[in-house]
């Protein structure tokens, strides 16, 4: 089926929903809101909105349709890129929409499932689910939400929601319009993978209830939408094809495409995603293990190695470059207690942080294919150090999220010198058989040009960041140069521009090096036909021309 | 040289929920650990098996058969052996009949000990007696809160940075003796996955009731001088008076004010 109804939006007063008017106001008693974790520099706009629900925000698009105003949507504001930062008009910030609505058995999945608010926090679910305690859903009145989930807690397993991106503060629905991923997207795929439902506003204020596996594209790649007043929205899904790795980049478009895989990613410029349903999995015991090594390239000798070793079934590859492990260092020389973990011995070089399923109560053991496949590469399983109780996995996650934070920390205390100053950080991604020839371009050019840097990430997935630190302002300028350039590269190996931080403000410019105008164009019908006069989230995507 | 460290497997406390309407712990998903405290006692012992290499570490609990988590994150981080000293009987032990136990247990496992090291105290109980219990009946000098432990030349003396209340003292004691650790500068350990694999191949040791020869009436619950009789998370902390965005004179005759009111200054 490619044909869905819209349902009509929810009935409210506009008048009487709370709103803070004037930016005068905004920015002296919400000037959290100004700005998300990009730092973008804020721009002036006029209205501040916190809907208790769908039919507040309902009335609050249709108002803003009526008036012609742009419409900016906020939720946990993490972004990377952006995204959640208004360049005028109205931010409408769905922070009170934070419920868990549902848990339940999926039977003909075989998998449990929850419902989800958008603002439920990526914590808070886990926390929830390991305690399998939902304040909310405990105070049901309604009979089969309670059923299922005393269902749930008598279940003797344990589950767990396996998207894992860095910033677990996130919100559900910021990582569903993002699809973000994580380190453990190795292993489990982005959000998308794990996406069975979602409940998206659109402009006008109606909404569509979009089932997994219901709508799929016709055979000459189309939808329609019809709203409730019987007029119908032709879709044309874009004909590129997806880049062979990781990506964020442009809208999601493939053959036969199911309908709810179009708003996944779409970062919020098609609609306003408002409840999301997700599959659980089984929780298992873990090990992390980080297995320190002798140069950056054995590094990457050893991802390949693990990649083609299929029995070994890995969570997550990850990377630490040799000045990514400098930088800790130096902060286990002023801070040991920060940093939480031993001192990082003086001859790793790098290292490579693995994460796979571990029974610490078997009673066998065998770990001899990973032994071997680690002393192929002239490592040793004794240069690492290993975890698995729950608290060491903690210990070591945040270990793992040292770099990223030590580097922003850096480049905080250069601002002050230069405040144009600011970090350079890469999220590209390869496809497979360009790992090696991409880690040589990332470490020859940083260095040829002198530059600061660090690389840390999910190598498994060919996803280096490459962190660059300026110095001053020429360096930022060389740094700029040299960002375009690894993009550039990036698309002639076949791989995306933005591998998990989306597109947003920050990155609209590189969406011309992974698209042709006509596909761009393309992109730009399909916003045009769901949100015509082009009212949400503008600058999102697509370069600020296309909304000027 | 003979190192026994004492230790225990607690709840991981820190991830403890409480649950709103009975008040009682959320059990639900909380993992067992070793209790930190026991694990600063181990990594002194390591330290000195890293300096002396004739020393031989004997960890050592007492707790139901699961109990053996702990033991095998002692050996994956340096101890030779587990000695798990385990019996329904031992169930309901207060601190002291733990102290008894664990006394005991030593004595017929690693009868020629030099030096024993706990943790000053567990933190699901907090009672920080057990330590000080042990050496009272091993006769044994023991020296508390000690947060450094290194070995005279002779290594006949233990000498100990102990923390007090206004820093620290430094004390020596004749071994044999008992140290109750603190936690001091220690970061916690991390093993390679070879000696996570390894330490599965080292020996864990069992002990009953039997093989200790305490009488019956002495052991857990019946020989407990005390009992829990509820579990209860305190009242929380209310939040104090705030006062916020003031000069610094306004702000000093605020709290001069307040401390008067309260007759804590004339």
């Amino acid at each position: 089926m490619h044909e869905i109804v819209a349902n009509p939006a929810p009935q409210s007063d506009f008048s009487k929903i709370k709103c803070i008017e004037g930016f005068d106001r905004i920015r002296s008693e919400y000037s959290a809101y100004l700005c998300d974790e990009s730092k973008l520099p804020p721009k002036p706009f006029d209205f501040l909105f916190f809907p208790k629900d769908e039919a507040e925000l309902a009335a609050i698009l249709c108002e803003m349709q009526r008036r012609k105003i742009h419409v900016t949507i906020a939720a946990a504001r993490t972004g990377l890129v952006g995204g959640s930062v208004p360049s005028d008009g109205a931010l409408v910030s769905l922070e009170l929409l934070d419920q868990v609505q549902e848990v339940y058995f999926h039977a003909e999945s075989d998998e449990w499932r929850v419902r989800a608010q958008t603002s439920v926090s990526l914590k808070s679910l886990e926390t929830m689910l390991r305690f399998k305690q939902f304040p909310t859903l405990d105070q049901s009145t309604d009979a089969a939400v309670n059923h299922n989930l005393a269902l749930f807690k008598e279940d003797v397993e344990h589950y767990f929601y396996p998207p894992d991106p860095t910033e677990m503060s996130a919100s559900l629905g910021g990582s569903v319009v993002t699809n973000a991923s994580g380190a453990r997207t190795y292993r489990y795929g982005p959000t998308r993978a794990w996406v069975r439902g979602l409940r998206v506003y659109l402009a006008n204020g109606e909404y569509l209830d979009i089932p997994r596996g219901k709508y799929f594209a016709s055979p000459g790649g189309q939808f329609v939408v019809w709203t409730s007043k019987g007029e119908a929205c032709n879709i044309t899904i874009p004909d590129y094809a997806q880049p062979k790795t990781k990506s964020t980049a442009g809208l999601f478009a493939a053959p036969d495409m199911d309908l709810v895989d179009l708003f996944i990613g779409s970062e919020g410029v098609l609609g306003v995603v408002t409840s999301i349903e997700v599959a659980l999995v089984k929780k298992e015991d873990k090990v992390s293990v980080i297995q320190f090594l002798d140069s950056d390239e054995q590094a990457v000798q050893l991802t390949l190695a693990l990649r083609a070793e299929k029995r070994l079934q890995l969570d997550f590859l990850e990377f630490y470059s040799g000045n990514a492990l400098n930088l800790l260092r130096n902060l286990q020389k002023t801070e040991p207690s920060t940093v939480g973990m031993p001192v990082i011995p003086d001859d790793a070089k790098s290292a490579i942080f693995i994460e796979m399923s571990f029974d610490p109560h078997a009673d066998q053991f065998d770990f001899s294919i990973l032994e071997k496949v680690v002393a192929s590469c002239g490592a040793d399983l004794a240069r690492s150090w290993a975890g698995y109780e729950s608290r060491e996995l903690d210990r070591f996650k945040v270990f793992r999220h040292m770099v990223p934070e030590t580097i922003n920390s850096i480049l905080a205390e250069r601002k002050k010198q230069y405040p144009g100053i600011h970090k350079l950080g890469t999220d590209m991604a390869v496809p497979d058989d360009h790992l090696e020839e991409m880690w040589a371009l990332y470490k020859s050019r940083c260095e040829a040009l002198g530059l600061e840097w660090a690389a840390f990430g999910h190598i498994g997935n060919n996803h280096i960041h490459v962190n660059i630190m300026p110095r001053n302002m020429g360096e930022l300028e060389k740094g700029m140069q040299l960002y375009a350039e690894f993009a550039k590269k990036t698309v002639e190996f076949g791989g995306a521009v933005s591998a998990e931080h989306g597109i947003g403000k920050i990155k609209s410019h590189f969406l011309p090096l992974m698209f042709n105008p006509a596909q761009i164009q393309q992109m730009r019908n399909l916003k045009q036909a769901l949100d015509p006069q082009g009212l949400l989230n503008p600058n999102n995507i697509f370069p600020a021309e296309v909304h000027a | 040289m003979k190192i026994v460290v004492c230790i225990k497997q607690v709840p991981e406390v820190t991830n403890v929920q409480v649950d709103p309407e009975t008040g009682t712990l959320i059990r639900e998903g909380v993992k067992s650990i070793l209790n930190p405290f026991c694990e600063y006692a181990l990594d002194h012992a390591v330290r000195l098996k890293q300096e002396f290499e004739d020393v031989t570490i004997s960890v050592i609990s007492m707790g139901p058969p699961q109990a053996k988590d702990a033991l095998l994150r002692c050996l994956e981080l340096g101890a030779d052996e587990g000695i798990l000293v385990t019996d329904r009987k031992f169930a309901g032990a207060d601190s002291w009949v733990t102290a008894l136990t664990l006394a005991e247990a030593i004595r017929l496992t690693v009868p020629d000990y030099d030096l024993i090291l706990v943790g000053k105290q567990a933190i699901d109980g907090d009672t920080a007696q057990v330590g000080p219990e042990i050496a009272e009946i091993l006769s044994l000098p023991q020296i508390t809160y000690g947060i450094e432990v290194g070995l005279s030349s002779t290594r006949k003396q233990v000498r100990v940075k102990q923390e007090v209340e206004r820093g620290y003292e430094v004390v020596e004691a004749s071994l044999p003796a008992l140290i109750t650790c603190s936690k001091g500068e220690v970061v916690r350990r991390a093993p390679s996955f070879l000696d996570v694999l390894n330490a599965r191949k080292k020996p864990i040791r069992s002990v009953s009731a039997d093989d200790l020869g305490i009488p019956a009436e002495e052991l857990g619950l019946k020989g407990s001088f005390t009992q829990v009789v509820k579990v209860f998370p305190p009242p929380e902390k209310k939040c104090g008076r705030l006062v916020q965005n003031l000069e610094t004179d306004q702000a000093a005759a605020e709290i001069f004010n307040f401390l008067k009111e309260k007759r804590f200054i004339e």
